[in-house]
C-alpha cells in the first residue's frame, strides 16, 4: 500500500517518513478536500472567471463558426457597441456582468437557448439592481441584446457536454450533406419529370381540347376555338415518343428516387412520399449500428443505381446495349467510397464505464471497417483503473488505449480530448465528422464523480495538462506522412515533459516568492480523493532542500534510489502553500504517464529520437568533412602559382551554322490542285461539278477527280473562287475543244 | 457534389460525332456568301470538341446570317430581329450546362439589336457570340447598315451613306466588364476556325466580328483585303493567336499583341486599315452574372408558383368586413 511505497528515502527518515505513514493511515480524505493542486487555485471561483465554456451551439453553414464560447461572443457584441471611452465603459461594465450571470446560471445547470438564458440572466441583474442604476444598466443590455443576431442552445462543460456538442456538429455537416444530396436529387427527378412531360406533350391527351382550354386558363378561353386547335396541332404533331423501355426505365428510377428513405423527403418529392419513415443514423452500440447498415445496404445499392442511370439519362449517355447488362450485375461491390459518401453517416455515442472485451473487439472491428461510422467513446473516469493498490499501474487504460490503437488503423479519424479542449479543437471535431471514413472521438468529460469539489472543466484542462489525457488529431485525409496526419499541438506547451506555470505567493514573512513549477501527472491525480492516500503534507520545519518537485525527478530510471522527495504544491483552504510528499507508487504512475507523453511526442515529431539520432550523425560527418576542407584549404594556402587554365572557347556559331534551308519554292506542277487550308466552303466550285470538286473532313475543298469534267470547269472554277486558291494545271484532254483559250486564262492560277 | 460515373459505364459511351453529323439541310445562302465559311469553321469546332448536340443551342435574330441554326443539327432558336442576346441569355441562364451560341447579323446586332449588345456585353455571361459583319443587310436585299461604308449606296441611301460607319470592336470594348473581342475574317478560314475555338473556351461573354463578303450586295467590297495580305494586321501573342509557318510566310504584317492589354486593344481596333484579326482583349476574370445570380436554390414549377403567390398576397387588397 501506499505506506510500503513511501519510506527509506526521504530526506529526514524520521519526520517525512512519519508524515507520510501519518496521512497514509489515517486516510484522511478531508485532508485532500481542503487542499486544491496550486496550479488551479487561482481558478477556485470558476463561475466568475471568463473562459470557453458555456458554449454556444449556433445552428449554421458548416463552413462558419456552429460552436462558439459565450466570451467571444459577448466580445465581438463589445466590439460593436461598446466604443473607448466613459460611455463605452458603462456598457462593457454591464454586459460582463449578464456574461457572468449567464455563465453562473449554466454552471447551476439551467438549460435553454442563449436567448433565454440572456432574459433569465437580465432579469436577475436588474432584480438586484436599484434606482438609478436600472436604467443604465437596462440600457446596455438592450443595446447589446439588439445587435446579437445568433442563437442556440447553451451548454456548459458536465458529462453531457461531449455528446451534446458532437451531436450539434454532426446534425449541421448532415444537414449540409443533405441539402446536397436533396439538391442533386431534385434536379434529377425535376430533368426526367421533363423528359416524361416532353413526352406526354406529344400525346394525343396532351391536345385534347378540354386540356388546351384549362392551359389558356378563364382570361381569354372564349377566344379561341379549342376544337381547332387540338386539330392543327394534331396535324404538325410529332410522332416519336419514348420508347416503352425507355420509359420505364425513367419510371422505376424516379419510385426509387422517391421512395429513399436515407434523407428526408426532398422538394421535388414532397408530394409523393410513400409515408414510409426516414431511417434514423444515431446508435448506442457498434454491433446495432453495424447491423442497420448491413441491413440498409440493399436500399443504398438501388439508390445508387437509380442516381447513376438518371444522370446517364439526363446527358442522355444511357446506351441499353451496354449499360442494361452492367445495371443487371450493379451490387454492394458496384458501390464505390464516394457513392456511400452520399450517405448519412451514423454515429454511436458510447461511455467507457463497462465496456468490456467484446465491445472493446467490436468497436475496434467498425473502425477498421472503412463504413462512415462516427463513435464517441466517453470516458468520466480516467484514474479509476489506477490500481495503485494491487501494486501495479495501468491508468487511463480503456479510452486512450481504445484511441491509440486506433491511429494504427491508418484510415480511421481519431481525436482524443478533454471537454475542456474540444472547443479549441472544434475545427478538428468537424474534420473528424466531414471525412468520409469511421471516425473516433475519444473525450474525457471532467465530470468524474470523485473529484466533486473541483468543477469538470478544471478536471478535464487538469487532465490534458498532466498529460493523463493528452490532445491529439489523426486525420488520415490530411496528407500521406504521419507529420501531416498526427499532431499534438492542442496540448498546452507541447514540447516540453510537463507544462511549467509560474506560482506567486507570499511565505509567512509576507515574502512575494515566484517559483517556476510544472504541472505533472501526480498533481492531476491530487484532485481525486481516491487517492488522497498517496500524498503526505510535509509539515513547513520540514521544507528542506532536498524536497524537490516531483518534476525534477529524473523520468527514465525508475529504479534508482536517490536521497531526494518528491513533492506536489498545493493551496489549503486559507489560500496558503502546502507541499505534498508522493508516493513511490504515484510516482511510477508518473513516469509511466510520461513516457507514454513521450512517445506520442515522437509520434507528433517532437523530440523524435530517430530524427535526433541522424542529426547526430550528420553533424558528425558534416564536422569531418570541415575539418578535411580546412585541412585542404591550408595545404593549398601554399604559395604556388599555378598559369590559369585557358581552355578553348565553345566556338561562336557561324552564321552558315544558323541560316535555315531556304524552303523549296513551290514549282509549278502539271496537275490541277487546290490549297485546301485556304478554302472558304464558299461552293462556288462544288457547284460547278461536285463530282470534280469536292469537301474534305474540314469542309474544305480539294480535287476528288480532275478526270470527272472538263479543262474549262476547273478553269472557271478557279476564276470565280474568290479567294483564288484553284490551280487548273495542264489540260488533260488534248481533244477538248479552246483548249488554246483556255490555257491562256488558267495563267494566272498557275 | 457530383460523384463522376464509375470508369466502367463511361467506356462504353463512345459516339463519335461527325463533321457531317452537325450539318442539317443545305444552306440557302448565295454562292460564295461568306456565312458558309463561318458554318464550317463552327462546325469544325464542334467536331473538334465533340460537342453533344443535345447540350448544344444556337440563337439567332433576324437575317442571311440569322438562318445559322436552320443548318446545325443541334438545338436552335431563330428568334425575332435584334433580340437574339436576350433570348440566348434566358437560355443560359435556365440551363448552364448547355453551350449556347450566337449568330447575328451587323443590322441584328448593331442597329435594332443594339441596346441588347450593350448589356449582353456588361453581363458577361458565358455565351459565344459571333457577328457575320457583312456591312449591309443582307435579308431585306441592301438597306443600309450601321457598319456600312461612308458612301455606299443602297436601297436606302441612293446618294451613298451619310455617315461614317460604327465600329463594332470599339463599341465591345467600351464597355465595362467587357472580357472577350476578337476579329476574324471568312477568308482566312485556319484562323476563323482558331478564334472561334478560343471563343468557344473562354468563359463568359465572348465576341468575335467576323468581317463576312456578301457577293450578292457588297460585290468586292472586301477585294483588295483578300488580294493584298500586308493590308491584314494578324495579332499573335502566346495567350492568343499562335501562328502556323504556312499562314506566317503569308501574312507577314503581325503585331506581338497581349490580349490583357484593354488599352492597346482599342488603339488596334480603331484601325479599318490594316485589318485586324486575332484576339484584340480577354480578361478570364471579369465577373459572370450567372455566377453571381447563382442559386442553390431548384426552382420547380410548384415552388415557384409558391413564392409569386406569396408576392402578389403582399399587395392584396381585402374586402372591409
Ligand atoms: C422588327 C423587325 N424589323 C425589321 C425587320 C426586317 N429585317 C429583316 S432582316 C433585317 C436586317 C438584317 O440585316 P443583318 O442583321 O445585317 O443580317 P444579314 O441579312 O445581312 O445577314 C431587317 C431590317 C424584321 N424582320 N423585324
Ligand atoms: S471556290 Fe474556292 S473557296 Fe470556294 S469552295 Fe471552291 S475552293 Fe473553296
Ligand atoms: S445576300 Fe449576302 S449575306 Fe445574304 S446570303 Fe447572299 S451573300 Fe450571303
Amino acid at each position: 500500500m501506499c505506506d510500503d511505497a513511501m519510506s527509506a528515502n526521504l530526506l529526514d527518515p524520521t519526520v517525512s517518513d512519519q508524515a507520510v505513514r501519518r496521512a497514509a493511515d489515517s486516510r484522511d480524505e478531508s485532508v485532500m478536500l481542503d487542499l486544491h493542486p496550486a496550479m488551479l487555485a487561482r481558478y477556485k471561483e470558476l463561475a466568475k472567471l471568463r473562459y470557453d465554456y458555456p458554449l454556444v451551439l449556433s445552428r449554421g453553414d458548416i463552413g462558419g463558426e456552429i460552436v462558439q464560447s459565450l466570451s467571444g461572443i459577448v466580445d465581438s457584441l463589445l466590439q460593436q457597441i461598446a466604443p473607448d471611452g466613459i460611455e463605452g465603459e458603462r456598457v462593457r461594465k454591464h454586459v460582463l456582468a449578464l456574461e457572468r450571470e449567464i455563465r453562473a446560471l449554466a454552471m447551476a445547470g439551467t438549460n435553454g437557448s442563449l436567448s433565454r438564458l440572456w432574459e433569465l440572466a437580465q432579469s436577475n441583474l436588474l432584480a438586484r439592481t436599484d434606482g438609478g442604476g436600472r436604467a443604465a444598466l437596462e440600457d446596455s443590455l438592450t443595446r447589446a441584446r439588439t445587435v446579437l443576431a445568433l442563437d442556440g442552445e447553451v451548454i456548459d462543460c458536465n458529462g453531457e457536454t461531449p455528446a451534446e456538442l458532437l451531436k450539434h456538429v454532426w446534425d449541421t455537416v448532415e444537414s449540409d450533406k443533405a441539402r446536397r444530396f436533396r439538391n442533386r436529387v431534385d434536379r434529377i427527378i425535376l430533368g426526367l419529370s421533363e423528359i416524361l412531360k416532353v413526352d406526354f406533350m406529344k400525346s394525343e391527351d396532351a391536345r385534347k381540347p378540354e386540356r388546351l382550354k384549362h392551359s389558356v386558363g378563364t382570361a381569354y378561353e372564349n377566344a379561341f376555338d379549342f376544337e381547332a386547335m387540338s386539330q392543327l396541332l394534331g396535324a404538325s404533331s410529332r410522332k416519336d415518343t419514348l420508347p416503352r423501355k425507355r420509359r420505364q426505365r425513367i419510371d422505376g428510377v424516379l419510385t426509387t428516387l422517391k421512395s429513399q428513405r436515407f434523407f428526408a423527403p426532398t422538394l421535388a418529392d414532397a408530394k409523393h412520399t410513400s409515408g414510409a419513415k426516414s431511417h434514423s443514423f444515431i446508435f448506442e452500440s457498434c454491433t446495432r449500428a453495424l447491423a442497420a447498415f448491413e441491413q440498409r445496404l440493399p436500399e443504398m445499392v438501388e439508390l445508387v443505381k437509380a442516381i447513376t442511370i438518371a444522370e446517364l439519362e439526363l446527358e442522355n449517355r444511357y446506351r441499353e446495349s451496354a449499360h442494361d447488362s452492367f445495371f443487371d450485375l450493379f451490387d454492394q461491390n458496384s458501390l464505390r467510397p464516394e457513392d456511400v459518401a452520399l450517405f448519412p453517416s451514423y454515429l454511436i455515442c458510447m461511455r467507457d464505464d463497462g465496456f468490456n472485451a467484446s465491445e472493446r473487439t467490436q468497436l475496434i472491428e467498425t473502425l477498421s471497417s472503412g463504413l462512415p461510422i462516427k463513435v464517441l467513446l466517453q470516458s468520466d473516469d480516467i484514474l479509476e483503473d489506477l490500481p495503485i493498490a494491487r501494486g501495479k499501474f495501468s491508468f487511463g487504460k480503456r479510452a486512450s488505449q481504445v484511441a491509440t490503437t486506433a491511429v494504427g488503423l491508418h484510415s480511421a479519424f481519431v481525436l482524443q480530448a478533454s471537454s475542456s479542449h474540444l472547443y479549441p479543437m472544434r475545427k478538428q471535431v468537424v474534420r473528424g465528422l466531414q471525412y468520409d471514413g469511421p471516425a473516433l472521438f475519444s473525450v474525457y468529460s471532467g465530470a468524474c464523480a470523485s473529484a466533486v469539489h473541483i468543477p469538470p472543466y478544471l478536471v478535464a484542462a487538469a487532465a490534458t495538462e498532466s498529460r493523463a489525457f493528452p490532445a491529439f488529431t489523426y486525420d488520415p485525409a490530411a496528407g500521406p506522412d504521419l507529420a501531416s496526419r498526427f499532431s499534438i499541438d492542442a496540448n498546452p506547451q507541447a514540447q516540453l515533459a510537463w507544462p511549467a506555470y509560474r506560482l506567486d505567493y507570499e511565505d509567512q514573512e509576507h515574502q512575494r516568492i515566484s517559483e517556476d513549477l510544472n504541472f505533472t501527472f501526480a498533481d492531476f491525480v491530487a484532485c481525486d480523493k481516491r487517492y488522497s492516500g498517496c500524498f503526505a503534507k510535509v509539515p513547513r520545519d520540514q521544507w528542506h532542500e532536498n524536497l524537490i518537485p516531483l518534476a525534477g525527478l529524473p523520468v527514465a530510471d525508475s529504479d534508482a534510489r536517490t536521497d531526494k522527495v518528491p513533492y506536489i504544491p498545493m493551496v489549503d483552504g486559507d489560500n496558503a502553500l502546502q507541499k505534498l510528499a508522493v508516493d513511490d507508487g504515484l510516482i511510477g504512475a508518473a513516469r509511466r504517464c510520461a513516457e507514454l507523453w513521450r512517445s506520442l511526442q515522437e509520434l507528433g515529431g517532437i523530440n523524435s529520437s530517430h530524427a535526433q539520432r541522424l542529426l547526430a550523425q550528420e553533424k558528425e560527418l558534416w564536422q569531418q568533412q570541415m575539418e578535411r576542407e580546412v585541412a585542404a584549404l591550408k595545404a593549398r594556402a601554399e604559395p604556388e602559382v599555378k598559369a590559369p587554365n585557358v581552355e578553348q572557347a565553345p566556338s561562336a556559331p557561324t552564321e552558315t551554322s544558323l541560316a535555315q534551308p531556304e524552303a523549296a519554292a513551290e514549282a509549278p506542277t502539271d496537275e490541277p490542285y487546290i490549297e485546301t487550308p485556304r478554302c472558304t466552303t464558299c461552293d462556288e466550285c462544288t457547284q460547278i461539278n461536285n463530282r470534280m470538286f469536292a469537301y474534305d473532313d474540314n469542309k474544305q475543298a480539294y480535287i476528288a477527280d480532275p478526270d470527272a469534267g472538263t479543262y474549262r470547269q476547273l478553269v472557271e472554277a478557279a476564276e470565280s473562287c474568290q479567294v483564288a486558291i484553284i490551280h487548273p494545271g495542264k489540260p488533260r484532254n488534248p481533244n477538248e475543244p479552246n483548249l488554246d483559250e483556255l490555257i491562256k486564262r488558267a495563267e494566272p492560277f498557275r | 457534389m457530383s460523384a463522376p460515373f464509375p470508369a466502367c459505364v463511361v467506356r462504353v459511351d463512345d459516339e463519335v460525332h461527325t463533321l457531317e453529323g452537325y450539318q442539317r439541310g443545305v444552306p440557302r445562302w448565295c454562292t460564295g456568301c461568306g456565312d458558309n465559311a463561318i458554318l464550317a469553321a463552327v462546325q469544325r469546332l464542334c467536331r473538334d470538341e465533340q460537342l453533344a448536340p443535345e447540350r448544344s443551342v444556337f440563337v439567332s435574330g433576324i437575317g442571311c446570317s440569322s438562318r445559322f441554326p436552320h443548318y446545325m443539327n443541334v438545338y436552335g432558336f431563330h428568334g425575332i430581329h435584334g433580340r437574339a442576346l436576350p433570348v440566348a441569355e434566358g437560355v443560359k441562364m435556365a440551363r448552364p450546362d448547355l453551350h449556347v451560341f450566337v449568330s447575328t447579323g451587323d443590322g441584328d446586332c448593331c442597329s435594332i439589336g443594339a441596346a441588347h449588345w450593350i448589356h449582353a456585353i456588361r453581363y458577361n455571361m458565358d455565351i459565344t457570340v459571333v457577328l457575320h459583319d457583312n456591312q449591309v443587310y443582307g435579308l431585306t436585299k441592301m438597306q443600309v447598315s450601321p457598319t456600312s461604308p461612308q458612301g455606299l449606296k443602297t436601297r436606302t441611301t441612293p446618294r451613298g451613306a451619310h455617315l461614317e460607319p460604327l465600329n463594332p470592336l470599339t463599341v465591345t470594348l467600351g464597355v465595362s466588364n467587357v472580357s472577350f473581342v476578337a476579329q476574324a475574317v471568312d477568308w482566312i478560314p485556319e484562323l476563323l476556325h482558331d478564334i472561334i475555338s478560343l471563343a468557344f473556351h473562354h468563359k463568359g461573354f465572348s465576341f468575335v466580328r467576323v468581317l463576312q463578303r456578301c457577293p450578292e450586295f457588297m460585290e468586292g467590297a472586301f477585294e483588295p483585303w483578300v488580294k493584298d495580305p500586308s493590308r491584314t494586321l494578324l495579332l499573335v501573342h502566346k495567350d492568343g493567336i499562335e501562328l502556323k509557318p504556312n499562314l506566317a510566310k503569308v501574312y507577314r504584317n503581325q503585331e506581338e499583341h497581349d490580349p490583357m492589354n484593354l488599352h492597346r486593344a482599342r488603339e488596334i481596333a480603331s484601325s479599318a486599315d490594316p485589318i485586324p484579326v486575332g484576339i484584340l482583349y480577354r480578361n478570364p476574370d471579369a465577373t459572370r452574372y450567372e455566377d453571381v445570380r447563382k442559386s442553390e436554390r431548384l426552382y420547380t414549377a410548384d415552388t415557384t408558383r409558391a413564392v409569386l403567390e406569396k408576392e402578389f398576397d403582399k399587395f392584396t387588397i381585402w374586402p372591409a368586413d
